[in-house]
């Protein structure tokens, strides 16, 4: 009961910063916004006692993809913080349709699977030592595969954005 | 008290019992730790410190908490409002966060999670937001310098920092900070994987922004950093931030490579001498911190990140691998011990021989480097 209370709350703090994240006149502020969202996701899967999920959206979205966008903004922003500035270009008629599109989609296909947790099933319980197992052992070669993926992406930014002399 | 059985059976109100008393001793903790500071590194350079506040200046902190609060509190017009006033907060939560997961005593802490040690690596890197925000909402050039300069050091440092912590819970087996302490009860970590603590405390040091690495804070290159701007109570939250962690981050090393409660006594001694030794292990780490912040001096931008980039993450790499062939052949432990103390030294007297070395000159034409300019 007090779970479900506190989940809705979530829910409602969620799709309101979520929106300031869109609304938003400055993009300092958004990317704020997006952080708050993202945090209060990661609160959201406390609370459906995934906890190891919640933990790596913390590190992985609140630690690190946030503060790479607030260290582009501030290397890349000129003139007084906090000024308003233009949001919406040509593109946006096509953003908002990309949007739209992929939130029915997302909520398509999460209505018409059936989940394991639905109503009359039960939970696997799912610990870190599951994880490790099933990364490890049961799906060892994608794991592989994705870190050589990564690699070569990481190696091929570095050459991109290397500056040799005389360039 | 332990953490089957809630104060009064209702686990919420538990819960914030045991919060409101670790948030009371960290205050009490960190108010004696700026005292404390100034004592240790003023009898470095052999001065006195604060002697006039209170019986050997024991009040002093008090003192200049009380002076903080009546300071009046200056928000700059070209500040980004809601952002200036919300970042000093917003750099307390992750170590208030931090201090839940930690174990004080067997079985006394706030909470014992199973994924404790991923808990306090992953919520202190929300640490940075916070810090990024000061830099960014200031409206000022050094405050956004600073901000840069700890954004970057931070998400570089913790790379190591993390690397070197999963070397220990590969060879502890699990995640659990109390069940990781209470496994060193016949030897403290440290002395199996010594090279995880000298990375773990050169990435603290770091994470910390204490000296060599205070670039980010530096008071003689950009006038302090990112907290330029503030005054008063919301200077004092980021100087309160800055303890707290200092104080969480000695403990959660304590726990880890100390032996926390655990080590000489076993758990046959009481709750009190386990508290003790928790707290003596954490000063001894502080100790340690205000020694080297009296000792050396601070390092430039580039030679932080290429140390952090071209030594730390590379050692921290090869002691995960080493310690991963040990436990997977099941290689009796001693000899995983010896192998990490050669590692140790070795990364140690490199550093040292580096340092040593008496540096080229050849080269260096009042520049960085000499460049051949062409004429054509």
């Amino acid at each position: 009961m007090t779970t479900e209370v506190l989940w809705w709350m979530f829910a409602i703090a969620i799709v309101a910063v979520s929106a300031g994240v869109v609304f938003s006149r400055t993009v300092i502020h958004s990317a704020i916004f997006l952080i708050l969202s993202l945090a209060g996701v990661g609160a959201m899967y406390l609370f459906l006692t995934v906890s190891f999920i919640a933990l790596v959206q913390f590190l992985i979205y609140g630690g690190a993809v946030t503060v790479l966008i607030l260290l582009a903004l501030m290397l890349t922003r000129m003139g007084v913080a906090g000024k308003p500035e233009p949001t919406t270009g040509v593109q946006a008629p096509f953003g908002a349709l990309v949007a739209l599109g992929l939130m029915f989609t997302l909520i398509g296909v999460a209505v018409s699977t059936a989940w394991p947790g639905d109503l009359g099933g039960s939970l696997p319980g799912v610990t870190i030592e599951t994880i490790g197992n099933e990364m490890f052992n049961n799906y060892g070669a994608p794991f592989i595969i994705t870190a050589a993926l990564l690699l070569v992406a990481f190696i091929g930014a570095i050459v991109i954005a290397r500056q040799e002399d005389g360039d | 008290m332990t953490f089957g059985e809630p104060f009064f059976g209702l686990s919420w109100l538990d819960a914030i019992i045991r919060i409101l008393i670790i948030v009371l001793v960290m205050t009490i903790v960190v108010v004696y730790l700026t005292y404390g500071e100034r004592k240790v590194v003023a009898r470095f350079q052999m001065r006195l410190g604060p002697t006039r506040t209170g019986p050997l200046g024991l009040l002093q902190g008090f003192a200049d908490a009380i002076k903080l609060l009546i300071k009046e509190d200056i928000r700059p017009r070209n500040a980004d409002r809601w952002v200036f006033e919300f970042a000093p907060f917003l750099t307390f939560i992750p170590v208030f966060l931090v201090l839940v997961a930690l174990p004080f005593a067997r079985d006394w802490g706030v909470r014992n999670l199973a994924l404790g040690m991923f808990f306090v690596f992953a919520v202190l890197g929300l640490n940075i937001v916070g810090v990024l925000m000061a830099g960014l909402g200031s409206g000022n050039k050094y405050a956004l310098l600073g901000g840069v300069r700890a954004a970057a050091q931070m998400i570089s440092y913790e790379i190591p920092l993390v690397v070197a912590l999963l070397a220990v819970a590969m060879v502890a087996g699990t995640l659990d900070l109390n069940a990781i302490v209470s496994m060193q009860d016949a030897r403290p970590f440290i002395l199996i994987q010594p090279l995880a603590f000298v990375i773990f405390f050169t990435a603290m040091l770091s994470e910390l922004h204490r000296a060599p690495f205070d670039i980010p804070v530096a008071e003689s290159e950009i006038v302090g950093g990112y907290f330029v701007e503030y005054s008063g109570i919301r200077w004092s939250m980021f100087q309160l931030a800055e303890y707290a962690s200092m104080w969480a981050f000695s403990i959660f090393g304590a726990a880890i490579f100390l032996g926390g409660w655990q080590f000489p006594f076993g758990d046959d001694w009481g709750w009190g001498w386990q508290l003790a030794l928790t707290l003596i292990k954490s000063l001894i780490m502080i100790l340690l911190i205000f020694w080297v912040r009296a000792t050396l001096p601070r390092l430039r931008m580039d030679q932080l990140m290429s140390f952090c980039w071209k030594a730390l993450i590379e050692v921290s790499f090869a002691l995960l691998l080493v310690n991963g062939l040990f436990l997977f052949y099941g290689w009796p432990e001693p000899i995983l011990a010896a192998v990490n103390w050669v590692g140790t030294i070795a990364f140690l007297g490199g550093i040292y021989l580096r340092a040593a070395r008496k540096p080229s000159t050849k080269d260096l034409v009042g520049s960085y480097k000499h460049v051949e300019v062409s004429n054509s």
